[in-house]
Parts: structure tokens; C-alpha cells; sequence
């Protein structure tokens, strides 16, 4: 007789690699074949995996349309056993999978359309904490401007895309055709984060991405003022670094500031 | 570790996502709530407010799908820890989870797979439920699950293991009413035999939910409304058991929280055909 854990070994065995091993150790019913109510378990496991993945990647399974979806979704799933207690992180590998499969190589915006999901789901329920406020900025001494640091919301990701995946996901979002995939003459930066209890996300202009990146590394106010200027002039180079701020603020992507 | 019998909370509801605001707008007649507890292991956002909101008005227990009580991979304790840190935020009158097993290796299937009833099995989840009832510092409740397949080498009926593993490891029953009438047809064993066959002062919940027939096998997708012979089997568990907090459990097609609360409604018409109002009444 098997012990517990070989029992538990062959089932598992039956469901992931559909090894017939275990049905010598589970008995027929008086109305069913052991074969067919093993099979329930199965059905049941790449059923379940599946429905999961069509949640938390709505729009991709949109995109690609019900086969295609079902064939990445089928070979995601057997390349990756769940491996947390929570189904809720079952497709965090998908993006990465997507990226890395050659079926998908020619079609940047797949691999893409998967990290905006993902990203926006990640800032779904990311740690809370209050946003920082224009009170809180207006109240800033004069002279403490140019050491300010500030420090991102905790919800707060930065992707790079190649291609028009943003468009194309807020097309399907809002169940109107996609545009055609794109490749951009230059990288889109694109800013995720949570306001409220929304996930949004944000395009950045260069210039706006690069003073983001620099304050998320914690480089002082007076610095990225400098930085500003040199990226795209002197001319009214402040103003541009004060007007990017006001507006994380007013979205909220900032959970505070501080001076050294 | 906490000893006492959980109390009668009346007739409620699993929460899900759809029926959040209408809850907190409308405070529908609905006793007590039960959450997937895993739903809520993460760091913010709006599950967690709209929890906090709710255990604000309502009595909430905590219902785990990945305990994983009976695998013979090491207990979780990453898990254990979360589910304990959970506990202190939403202080819940239970903690329950599944008599079954998610996986071996490092590996979850999400899915509550069927134990062997033997004397070895036996002594692991006795085992393991002290384990985990001496780390949570409170006693587990147990809930019976829906099966498709029997092992040859079985010693004893489910029923039998299921009392043996309360008794022996001084645990708390979740009696599912669905999977009982499940795996009663899909094994050939008869409702009143499970019925009968579970210690009544271990019982503290009831659980009520759909299946899928195939014909030859029933499913238990809990996607379906309550359908007639459950509720036939309902009013037995309830004449044999008596009060026991009562839930309808949808997990999928979930439906307006009105046609939940008429499901909850009809529990609880039958509740006081088969008890009468006042034993119904002294029992809250």
C-alpha cells in the first residue's frame, strides 16, 4: 500500500502531467469509470487556472481573441505550477512569458498589453498610505525647496513600452476597436499607479519620465530642476519641474516629501 | 487557546467584490458574513477598506481554500503567518478551512482534493490541526468537501474519519450540506448515513450551495442556485442538528445580492418550519 505522501505524489502527478499512474489506486463508482471522475480533477485544475488568467488579463484575452488566448493560457499553465497559496498571483509570470515565447516575438504590443495589466492589477491592492497634499507642499519654507526629496505612492510602477500597447489597451477597455500594433519611433514611458481605489495609468513625455525616475531615486528638487534644464533647455526649465510636480501631486502619485 | 463553542450567528452570506457597496448603502438583512480569507492576504486597496467597513456592522467568520490540512508537504507557516495577522484585523467568531489536501512540492492546485480514510492519514491531520490550532491560539473549524473518487485503500467511511479528526484533535465541523449530497451520489452512500454519523456538538456552520449534474456524477461548482434536494437535505441537517449558523455559498455566476438574500430567506423559512420561531429566536 502507498503511503500518504507517494498517494499524494501520483495524484498530483495525474493532474499536472496526466500520468494514468494513480488510477490504479482510486476505485470506479457504481455509475462512472475511475478515468472519467479523475478526470474532474483534470478538467477542474486547467479549468480553473484558466478562468483566473481571464480575469486578470481581460484585455490580452480581448486582443488575442478566445483560441489564441486558450493556446498561450494551455502553455502558460503547464510551464508554470501555481506556486503560492493565493490563485491572485497564479499570472504573475505572464508578461515575462509573453516576452519570452517566439510565438509571440513579432508582436511586441502582447507582452506589452500583459504588463499594463499587470501592473495596473499590482496597483489594485498595493500597500495604502495617504497621498501627499499641495497643503503639505504650499507649507514648504522657501529656502527648503532645493533639498526637497519626495517620495513616490507606494503604488506607484514605471513601464517602458516599445509599441502602442497603452492604446491599444484603452481601446479594448472601452470595447472600441483597437488601433493597429505600432512600433514607436521612440520609447513610451508610462506611469502606473492606484488614486482612490482606481488603478489608472499615465503616458510621461520624455522629459516628464526622466524627472520622475530621478525624484523616485530620491534626487533632491533643486537637482531635477537642473536636470530639467538640461534635458530640454533653461527656458522657463523651473516652471516645467514645478508644473510635472503639481501634477503628481493632484493625481496623487506621490506619498510625501522631505527635506535631508 | 480559546475553548469556546462558537456562537449561533443566524443566516449569512460569503462576501464578494459585486456586493460590496450595495451592503454598506443598503445594510441588508443579512446576518453575518463569511470571506475567502486568502482574498484579502495583500497589502491594501480596496478589499481591505471595504472589509474594515463591513466588520464595522456585520459578525464576519474567515473561510480559507489553502490550508492545505491533510498534505504531507510541511505546513505553510508564511501562510499561517498571514492568516493569523488577517484574524487580528477582521477578530472573527471562527476560522475555518477544508478537510483536504492543495498540493505537494511546492505546488498548489487550487483545488480541495480528496483524502484516503485511513488510520495514517488520520494521525497526520490530527496532527496537523494541532500544529495549526496551537499557532493560531484558537481551535480550526473543518468543512467536509465534495469528492469524486474513492481510494482502495480507504479503512473507514468519510464520515467515520471526518468525526475521528473533530474528536480526536478537538476541531470544529463546517457540515456542508451540498458536498454531503454530492459525494453521497457520487459514491453511493446515503445523506442520512453522513448525517448521522458526525458528532452533532462539533457542528457549528452550515453551508448551502449548487452543483453541476453530469449524470452520472455531480460537480460541485457552487455556481448554481440552491437546487430542490439540497433543500430537502437541508431540512433534515436542520431537524437532526438543530440551530447552526447558515450560508449560501456562491462562488461563481454570482447573482444580485437580492437573489442571494431570497436563497438566505428560504434557509431560513425552512429553519423555522423544521425548529419553530422560538427555538429559532433563543438560540440568537
Amino acid at each position: 500500500m502507498k503511503s500518504l505522501r507517494e498517494l499524494q505524489d501520483t495524484f498530483q502527478r495525474g493532474i499536472l502531467a496526466g500520468d494514468d499512474a494513480i488510477l490504479a489506486e482510486v476505485k470506479d463508482s457504481a455509475k462512472e469509470k475511475r478515468k472519467v471522475l479523475f478526470g474532474v480533477y483534470r478538467n477542474a485544475y486547467v479549468a480553473r487556472l484558466a478562468e483566473i488568467l481571464g480575469d486578470d488579463y481581460e484585455q490580452l484575452h480581448a486582443y488575442l481573441g478566445d483560441q489564441a488566448f486558450a493556446r498561450l493560457v494551455k502553455a502558460y499553465i503547464d510551464a508554470n505550477p501555481s506556486d503560492r497559496r493565493s490563485a491572485r498571483w497564479f499570472g504573475r509570470h505572464l508578461p515575462a512569458f509573453v516576452r519570452k515565447n517566439e510565438t509571440y516575438a513579432k508582436h511586441r504590443e502582447i507582452a506589452e498589453i500583459a504588463e499594463l495589466e499587470k501592473a495596473l492589477a499590482d496597483a489594485f491592492d498595493a500597500p495604502d498610505a495617504e497621498p501627499l497634499r499641495i497643503e503639505a507642499l504650499a507649507a514648504v519654507a522657501p529656502e527648503s525647496w532645493p533639498s526637497l526629496v519626495f517620495v513616490p505612492h507606494p503604488t506607484a510602477s514605471r513601464l517602458t513600452f516599445m509599441t502602442n500597447a497603452a492604446d491599444i489597451w484603452s481601446a479594448l477597455k472601452s470595447e472600441t476597436a483597437p488601433p493597429k500594433p505600432l512600433h514607436l519611433p521612440e520609447p513610451q514611458a508610462v506611469l502606473v499607479w492606484r488614486q482612490g481605489f482606481m488603478s489608472r495609468f499615465r503616458p510621461l513625455s520624455p522629459e516628464e519620465a526622466m524627472m520622475w525616475d530621478e525624484a523616485a531615486k530620491g534626487v533632491r528638487f533643486g537637482v531635477l530642476c537642473e536636470m530639467v534644464a538640461t534635458f530640454a533647455g533653461e527656458d522657463e526649465a523651473e516652471l516645467r519641474a514645478a508644473s510635472y510636480l503639481k501634477g503628481w501631486v493632484d493625481m496623487e502619485t506621490l506619498a510625501g516629501c522631505q527635506t535631508p | 487557546m480559546s475553548s469556546d463553542k462558537p456562537p449561533y450567528l443566524g443566516f449569512g452570506l460569503g462576501l464578494r467584490p459585486q456586493h460590496y457597496q450595495e451592503i454598506l448603502d443598503a445594510s441588508p438583512a443579512i446576518d453575518w458574513f463569511e470571506i475567502i480569507s486568502e482574498n484579502y492576504m495583500i497589502e491594501g486597496g480596496q478589499p481591505l477598506h471595504m472589509l474594515d467597513r463591513i466588520c464595522e456592522r456585520y459578525p464576519v467568520v474567515m473561510h480559507g481554500v489553502s490550508l492545505s490540512i491533510a498534505s504531507t508537504a510541511p505546513l505553510d507557516l508564511d501562510y499561517l503567518g498571514a492568516l493569523k495577522t488577517l484574524a487580528d484585523r477582521v477578530k472573527p467568531k471562527w476560522i475555518s478551512d477544508h478537510l483536504c489536501w492543495t498540493g505537494v512540492h511546492g505546488v498548489n492546485l487550487h483545488d480541495l482534493l480528496p483524502i484516503p480514510y485511513t488510520e495514517e492519514a488520520l494521525d497526520h491531520v490530527v496532527a496537523r490541526v494541532g500544529q495549526v490550532q496551537d499557532f493560531l491560539g484558537r481551535r480550526l473549524t473543518l468543512e467536509n468537501v465534495s469528492s469524486y473518487i474513492t481510494f482502495g485503500q480507504s479503512e473507514m467511511t468519510e464520515w467515520e474519519f471526518v468525526s475521528e479528526v473533530a474528536k480526536r484533535a478537538d476541531c470544529w465541523l463546517l457540515f456542508d450540506v451540498n458536498n454531503v449530497y454530492v459525494s453521497a451520489f457520487n459514491h453511493g452512500f446515503s445523506t442520512d448515513e453522513f448525517l448521522h454519523g458526525v458528532p452533532r456538538d462539533r457542528v457549528v456552520q452550515f453551508h448551502v450551495a449548487g452543483h453541476s449534474h453530469e449524470e452520472s456524477h455531480i460537480i460541485d461548482t457552487h455556481d448554481h442556485p440552491v437546487c430542490d434536494e439540497v433543500w430537502d437535505f437541508y431540512r433534515d441537517t436542520v431537524g437532526h442538528f438543530g440551530p447552526v449558523s447558515t450560508m449560501i455559498e456562491r462562488d461563481d455566476n454570482i447573482p444580485p445580492l437580492a437573489e442571494l438574500v431570497d436563497e438566505l430567506d428560504h434557509a431560513r423559512a425552512i429553519a423555522r418550519a423544521v425548529l419553530g420561531e422560538k427555538r429559532l429566536e433563543a438560540a440568537e
